[in-house]
């Protein structure tokens, strides 16, 4: 559907400078590389810079190291800024708009006729399961409707990368499962490159082909391990035994960062 | 799988809770009792003037007053009054709705035009606008810019105040959404910042016709000739009770009027917040 695009991403660092405070190190020396068409987790501890990360690869960020670059795989050279979407953790809809107004609203700025962005922002509605619903407000939707039409809202745009910052996160532990079988389809047939933040361990394995683990602020890579669990992946992956293997890794390393992010989150807050 | 999840997602429908039948509930009809007592004070008026035979100059009784104001309407008088008035109102206020909406857009989203504009409002704003009429017709006489001055600068304050205010509660997340979605900083304004504002902006709007109708009505009982507020005026100098009365009703309900078209565009504007 769209051309592959991988994202690499060099001695990444990124320090708030304070006036009144020492500076803040969100990123330190980050080195991974986001495979081209596959899903990427990034997991760690609150705090720990991966919505930072994916600021800066949206572009609303700019490193104050390294780099993040993107790679057109078909022609090897360095892409200027791919076609991006975001998957909001607060779904972020418009509260004045109806679900296909919303769905249609990125392809509405860009000047895409009106026939045409209806009959794309109907597609992608039908593919979120949600026919029937265009015409009513994000209001009167549940938390799982409201984020399918984030999730249309994302991909009715093409992306070549699909950015997914915590995006089941608001949402009740049914409701997530069936909506992270739902998504790993759409990602898996639109062939764009996701790189998808989150905070849930099973998360990341039952989505993600590639999960990076960052520690602690400042924030660094201390893991990458690839997924090699056969798709598709639903509730019942979670009994494999490499399942299990996984996320006994992923938690052992998060374990302390988490702990500590926990205490201060409890302490702090 | 999937295709059930709508059905099951929707929140289940609420039993609304049957009210208890009874025989005297027209009296917990708020519809009954509060036209009823209007009804009931407007009888006790007729009647105690009638049977106490208290001067028309000081109370007129309802039926004259009735009397007083169809009579005014069948002069032609009343309505040219009227329409004077709606006209100097309105021509100012709908100029105060667009410069106010510009305004308070401007100010909400530049600093430097926040950092200046807030001294002005901070200085101009809590002077009761009244106290600018004397002013105001030294600069401008009495005519109809005068008129349509005034109106201005009632509802100007409020419509941008509010302005601002919607401008800046707009939720951070949707403005990064609409930048996701590709949004020129242009398209924010129109297509984000402007409408999550609309309910303070109408509030304003509110607030400024009110200010506006009342100082109209004030400029006209000073200065004017014509309009609801120098007839007010004139019936009151020349002992016509019934006429100031029947002036005092059509100010009412034009405020009614008002208050509900005010009600009806709020509701079509606020769909996706009252469902």
């Amino acid at each position: 559907m769209s051309a592959a695009v991988a994202i690499e991403v060099e001695g990444l660092g990124l320090t708030f400078a304070s006036q009144s405070e020492a500076p803040t190190i969100a990123l330190q020396d980050v080195n991974c590389r986001f495979e081209p068409g596959k899903v990427t987790a990034l997991i760690g501890p609150s705090g720990c810079g991966k919505s930072t990360l994916l600021q800066i690869a949206r572009g609303f960020l700019n490193p104050t190291r390294g780099r993040l670059r993107f790679v057109e795989i078909a022609s090897g050279k360095v892409a200027e800024r791919p076609a991006m979407a975001t998957v909001w953790q607060a779904f972020n809809l418009f509260p004045w708009l109806t679900v296909i107004e919303n769905v249609a609203f990125g392809l509405e700025l860009a000047g895409v006729p009106r026939a045409e962005r209806d009959a794309r922002a109907r597609k992608a509605i039908l593919a979120v399961d949600l026919n029937g619903f265009e015409n009513k407000f994000p209001r009167q939707l549940s938390g799982g409707m409201r984020q399918r039409v984030g999730i249309a809202r994302a991909l009715v745009m093409e992306p070549e990368v699909l950015l997914l910052d915590e995006p089941f996160g608001a949402l009740d532990a049914q409701t997530r499962l069936v909506l992270q079988e739902q998504l790993s389809k759409l990602v898996e047939t639109s062939g764009t490159t996701a790189i998808l933040v989150t905070h849930s361990i099973e998360e990341a394995i039952l989505l993600a082909d590639k999960i990076i683990v960052m520690s602690a602020r400042p924030g660094r890579v201390c893991d990458q391990i690839n997924v090699t669990l056969p798709r598709p992946r639903s509730y019942a992956t979670t009994h494999e035994p490499e399942y299990a293997a996984l996320f006994d890794r992923i938690y052992g390393q998060l374990r302390d960062e988490v702990m500590q992010a926990m205490i201060i989150e409890s302490g702090g807050g | 799988m999937p295709n059930d999840l709508p059905l099951a997602e929707q929140t289940p429908i609420v039993e609304t809770p049957v009210a208890p039948a009874s025989a005297s509930s027209w009296l917990d009809n708020e519809r009954v009792l509060g036209w009823g007592s209007v009804a009931l004070v407007i009888l006790v008026w007729e009647i105690t003037t009638r049977a106490t035979g208290v001067s028309p100059l000081y109370l007129p009784r309802p039926t004259q007053i009735v009397v007083a104001l169809f009579g005014m309407f069948a002069t032609g008088e009343l309505h040219k009054d009227l329409l004077v008035t709606l006209w100097r109102i309105f021509v100012g206020f709908g100029i105060a709705i667009f410069v106010g909406t510009a305004l308070g857009i401007w100010i909400a989203t530049s600093v430097r035009v926040r950092a200046i504009a807030d001294m002005f409002i901070a200085m101009l704003y809590p002077l009761p606008k009244v106290t600018l009429i004397p002013l105001l017709i030294i600069w401008l006489g009495t005519g109809g810019p005068f008129m349509l001055t005034i109106s201005f600068l009632g509802a100007i304050f409020p419509i941008v105040i509010n302005t601002v205010l919607g401008v800046r509660q707009c939720d951070p997340g949707l403005v990064l959404a609409a930048r996701d979605l590709g949004a020129t900083p242009q398209q924010i304004v129109r297509r984000v910042l402007l409408p999550s504002a609309i309910p303070s902006i109408f509030a304003g709007i509110r607030l400024g016709l009110g200010v506006s109708i009342i100082l109209v009505v004030a400029a006209e009982m000073v200065v004017g000739k014509l309009g609801l507020g120098a007839r007010l005026y004139l019936s009151g100098q020349i002992l016509e009770t019934e006429q100031v009365f029947a002036v005092l009703i059509v100010l009412a309900t034009l405020g009614i009027v008002v208050t509900k078209v005010q009600d009806f565009i709020d509701v079509k504007l606020g769909r996706w917040r009252l469902a």
